[in-house]
């Protein structure tokens, strides 16, 4: 339960995590001027706020429901009925003091709900928006006589409603981090096609970023492809990669004399002029890499050194009618 | 985690013998048959040089788990001549072909961990992990 | 276990076992030199599909058996290195530079027909 102590974390239905620990916290308060004066401001408030309560939220949702694009949201009655209830609490909470990691903990609960229902960004400060000028304006009627005070509180309150803004939209990024990094990874397992072209060839087209984990993965197929396909040719298109690291320029030389132990010839087709000067650079023997500049030229290069002879045999069929 | 399983090494059979222990042992773990031959050549490697250098010596072999993942673990000692520079017998040209060398560096690009305690005299010991991925 | 070595015309095709000690290899050397004089044989393939592991020693031996073959005036293939043998060599950095390779038996006695072998030698 150590961690319980040291920090408030959050996790969101996809089960992502956010963590804020106590020294976080503490430089967030410091970052906005968030100081005990501050939290006696708002406790000091809080009577007045359960007193506006009811009222800034009935507001609130009227305004909200006067969008078609957020009034989708809290279509069904039961769930607004609920849903405006959560929301008098967490503003009642502004005002209850104890702005600490449990503080935060509940704000995170809050912020997996907003980020589960994928309310927007823009809707969640739209709704903070309303709700400051809202109370604002009660503020500025329950501190008449004591103008300087209710000023104050305000900007207590709007010091402590953009900690929870921060937590709330680190939150969402956190998610949205989450569903990058979980669609890169699935990116990066597929498994690159080896494709029988003619008997006796094979071409491996490889797009996007190769990593030392996929150019194994690659070879390792590879191999196992020429013995399944008795290939004698195999054309290694990289037209679609950028750039390769001097792990992954060894893996093709790598691959190239595996492939020469089973018997097959490699033909690399398409280095941009990025990796063929990195593989200047890096040193590596080009003169064991058959190399071509494009894919076209690798098939037919291939083609050539098996024995086939490609012709045309005519003016084109019309396609289509 | 279950004991080591030992192999002595005195001539070029117990190297054989060492490779199928090795290849029995880690098929319970989720290897691939080319990882498994990896596994295999990196202590063909390590045993022929106890076999060369040292004359005798032994493979210890064990599965061993790190948290959620498991692995295998082999140990080659001896108590041979020892290895006067180790730093040089690590070094490495990409291509071995001169191979007159101890195959090392090779090893520790099968393995995934590799270590080596050798001293003048007293002997060598190798230490090599793989993990499944 | 020896090495058995058959004899298809003017080819000899030698099959190495995964369970071969040096002695055994040894002497598989010393008959494909023999018999590659004795029937003035022009190539021999030595099929190690049946090998696991290919390790420094194993291909330095391999090595020297092609090179005597070719110093014989035959021309050795070795075919049948398994992928996961193959990959494990690259990493090795054992490359078996010069020497000439094929996928299998039938790649290898392809390659041995007339007009000869004109690739992979480098």
């Amino acid at each position: 339960m150590a961690e319980q102590e040291t920090a408030a974390v959050g996790i969101d239905q996809a089960g992502g995590r956010i963590e804020i620990s106590q020294q976080e916290l503490d430089l967030r308060k410091r970052f906005l001027e968030l100081g005990e004066d501050d939290v006696g401001r708002l406790t000091g408030i809080n009577d007045l706020a359960r007193r506006y309560a009811n009222g800034v939220i009935d507001d609130f949702y009227r305004h909200l429901m006067s969008f078609g694009e957020t009034r989708g949201f809290f279509a069904d009655p039961q769930v607004l009925a609920r849903v405006k209830n959560m929301q008098k609490e967490y503003f009642l909470r502004l005002t209850q003091g104890n702005y600490d990691l449990d503080y935060v903990r509940d704000r995170l609960r809050i912020g997996a709900i907003h980020e589960r229902v994928q309310l927007p960004v823009k809707s969640y400060l739209g709704m903070y928006n309303f709700y400051l000028r809202a109370v604002a304006q009660r503020l500025a009627d329950a501190f008449k006589k004591k103008p300087d005070d209710g000023w104050a509180a305000f900007l207590s309150l709007m010091k402590l409603t953009f900690l929870d803004i921060g937590i709330a939209i680190d939150t969402y990024i956190e998610s949205r981090e989450r569903t990058i990094r979980t669609q890169q990874e699935a990116f990066q397992e597929l498994p690159t096609p080896v494709l029988p072209f003619r008997e006796g060839m094979l071409i491996v087209p490889i797009i996007g970023i190769i990593d030392s984990q996929r150019a194994r993965q690659l070879t390792e197929q590879l191999l196992s492809s020429i013995r399944s396909n008795r290939a004698k040719m195999v054309v290694i298109d990289i037209t679609g990669v950028q750039s390769i690291d001097s792990k992954v320029a060894n893996h093709i030389v790598q691959t190239v004399e595996a492939a020469r132990l089973m018997g097959a010839r490699v033909i690399i087709a398409g280095i941009s002029p990025e990796i063929a000067q990195t593989m200047v650079t890096l040193g590596i023997d080009l003169a064991r890499v058959l190399t071509v500049g494009d894919l076209q030229s690798g098939i037919e290069r291939a083609e050539q050194m098996l024995g086939y002879t490609v012709t045309r045999s005519g003016a084109a069929e019309a396609v289509g009618g | 985690m279950s004991g080591d399983l030992l192999v002595p090494i005195r001539a070029d059979a117990d190297v054989l013998l060492a490779r199928q222990k090795a290849r029995e042992l880690a098929k319970s773990l989720r290897f691939s048959a080319s990882e498994l031959t990896l596994i295999a050549t990196a202590i063909s490697e390590v045993a022929r040089n106890i076999v060369a250098y040292a004359k005798q010596g032994e493979i210890l072999l064990r599965l061993v788990t790190q948290g959620r993942r498991r692995g295998i673990r082999v140990v080659a000692q001896d108590q041979g001549p020892g290895i006067a520079d180790i730093s040089r017998a690590m070094q490495d040209g990409y291509s071995t072909s001169s191979s007159l060398g101890l195959g090392l560096p090779g090893s520790r690009r099968l393995m995934d961990e590799f270590d080596i305690v050798s001293e003048l005299g007293k002997g060598t010991r190798i230490t090599m992990t793989k993990w499944e991925r | 276990m020896r090495a058995s070595i058959l004899k298809q015309g003017t080819v000899l095709i030698a099959s190495v076992q995964g369970s071969m000690t040096d002695a055994d290899l040894a002497q598989m050397r010393d008959e494909l030199v023999a018999n590659v004089r004795r029937y003035r044989s022009t190539g021999v393939i030595i099929d190690v599909t049946l090998l696991d592991v290919m390790d420094s020693f194993a291909a330095r031996t391999l090595r020297g058996i092609a090179q005597m073959i070719k110093l014989l005036g035959a021309t050795a293939i070795i075919v049948g290195i398994q992928p996961e043998v193959a990959f494990s060599m690259v990493q090795l950095g054992l490359t078996l530079e010069g020497i000439n390779t094929a996928l299998d038996l039938e790649e290898g006695l392809a390659l041995l027909k007339p007009p000869g072998i004109a690739v992979h030698e480098r």
